[in-house]
């Protein structure tokens, strides 16, 4: 059964993201706490003074921490949008049917003279709006991975060259640092864990289910059945 | 009709997002220069050099000595001289004078010095004779 909007409420309608949202704060003070105690740590072994947690999320050392995670997430939405229109997995509830790979067709599509009452406006006006509109959440996936990879590369850099001092070692150039072993290290890191979960929930949806989730298939549809979600 | 050309606004946003990302470090030049320079001026008050020492560094320093910073810190190798760089990144920095290389902390006193009279090795830290934990 349907719900109509106007009888949902502003929080009941968008609870999934005010929940997430929520967590994401709840997490992000977490980590400051934490990594706070934990640089200061590193600082006391180094003979260097504790700093208090203000000083500590205003840090590079804290915005590195931050922004190399971001960038592992907007890109693994980034590849996960695109790599989903080409690429299939039978009987995954994240996956189109077998044999609909690629843009699909303009009616199936809802575009141009497709679209109806309910479609965007940039759906039905064709040309370079319909286009951009039609790529628009990969091209900001993208958009947010280049920002936060690049914010993660000077914020790494800044955290290096200051790791560096402490250790009575010379500082780096940015594009040095880009050569660096730790640059590489913080986004492989991310990276790994990012489409090993991707992958994950492709194959793991094929044959589990979670009932009520639209990330599942229905409990009794078959395995080989693709993209019927609950 | 007068063409005002307008920063613009991303490039405004990125540039301060990366001097906030960045820690804001060079406002700390002018006293992270001063600290050094007196700190290997051997003509100034011993007393007034150890003070420059960061807590750890002088305990350090004056176990390694065994003897009071203020006598030990006259007879140091530093030669100082013109300040040739300075590198300051959070809240750790380095100057490199014509005569030394000195590696300086921010603390709740203001800068002070971690380690002096060092010299580069190949693929390593420096070696300093006044020198931390």
């Amino acid at each position: 059964m349907s719900v109509e909007e106007k009888e949902y409420g502003f929080l009941r309608a968008n609870a999934l993201t005010l929940a997430f949202g929520g967590l994401f704060l709840v997490s992000l003070v977490g980590q400051a706490i934490s990594g706070a105690a934990n640089f200061n740590a590193q600082q006391v072994v180094n003979g260097l003074e504790p700093v208090s947690l203000l000083e500590y999320v205003t840090s590079s050392s804290f915005g590195v921490d931050v922004m190399e995670n971001w960038q592992s997430e907007y890109l693994q939405f980034f590849l996960y949008i695109f790599a989903t229109v080409w690429l299939v997995q039978r009987g995954s509830s994240e996956s189109k049917e077998p044999g609909s790979e690629g843009m699909e067709s303009d009616r199936e599509q809802k575009v141009g003279r497709h679209a109806d009452d309910d479609s965007p406006t940039w759906a039905r006006t064709g040309g370079w709006r319909t286009a951009v509109f039609s790529r628009s959440l990969g091209m900001l996936m993208g958009a947010l991975f280049l920002l936060t990879w690049v914010a993660s590369s000077i914020a790494g850099w800044a955290a290096f060259n200051s790791e560096q001092l402490a250790q009575r070692q010379d500082p780096v150039g940015w594009f040095s640092y880009l050569g660096e072993a730790d640059f590489w290290n913080r986004s492989f890191q991310n990276w790994q864990s990012e489409m090993l979960a991707v992958g994950s929930m492709a194959i793991f949806s094929v044959y589990l289910r979670q009932r009520g989730s639209p990330e599942s298939k229905l409990v009794g549809a078959g395995h080989h059945d693709t993209g019927q979600t609950g | 009709m007068v063409h005002v050309r307008r920063r613009p606004r991303a490039a405004v946003a990125l540039a301060a997002g990366a001097v906030l990302l960045t820690g804001c470090s060079s406002a700390h030049e002018p006293e992270v220069e001063r600290v050094a320079g007196t700190f290997d001026d051997t003509s100034a008050d011993p007393q007034q050099r150890c003070d420059l020492l960061a807590p750890a560094t002088l305990i350090a320093f004056e176990q390694d000595e065994s003897a009071p910073c203020a006598d030990a810190v006259q007879d140091l190798p530093v030669q100082g001289g013109a300040v040739e760089s300075v590198e300051v990144w959070g809240g750790n920095a380095q100057v490199r004078l014509a005569g030394d290389t000195v590696f300086l902390t921010e603390t709740r006193a203001g800068w002070r010095i971690t380690s002096a009279a060092c010299t580069p090795r190949s693929g390593g830290p420096y070696d300093c004779e006044v020198d931390g934990p």
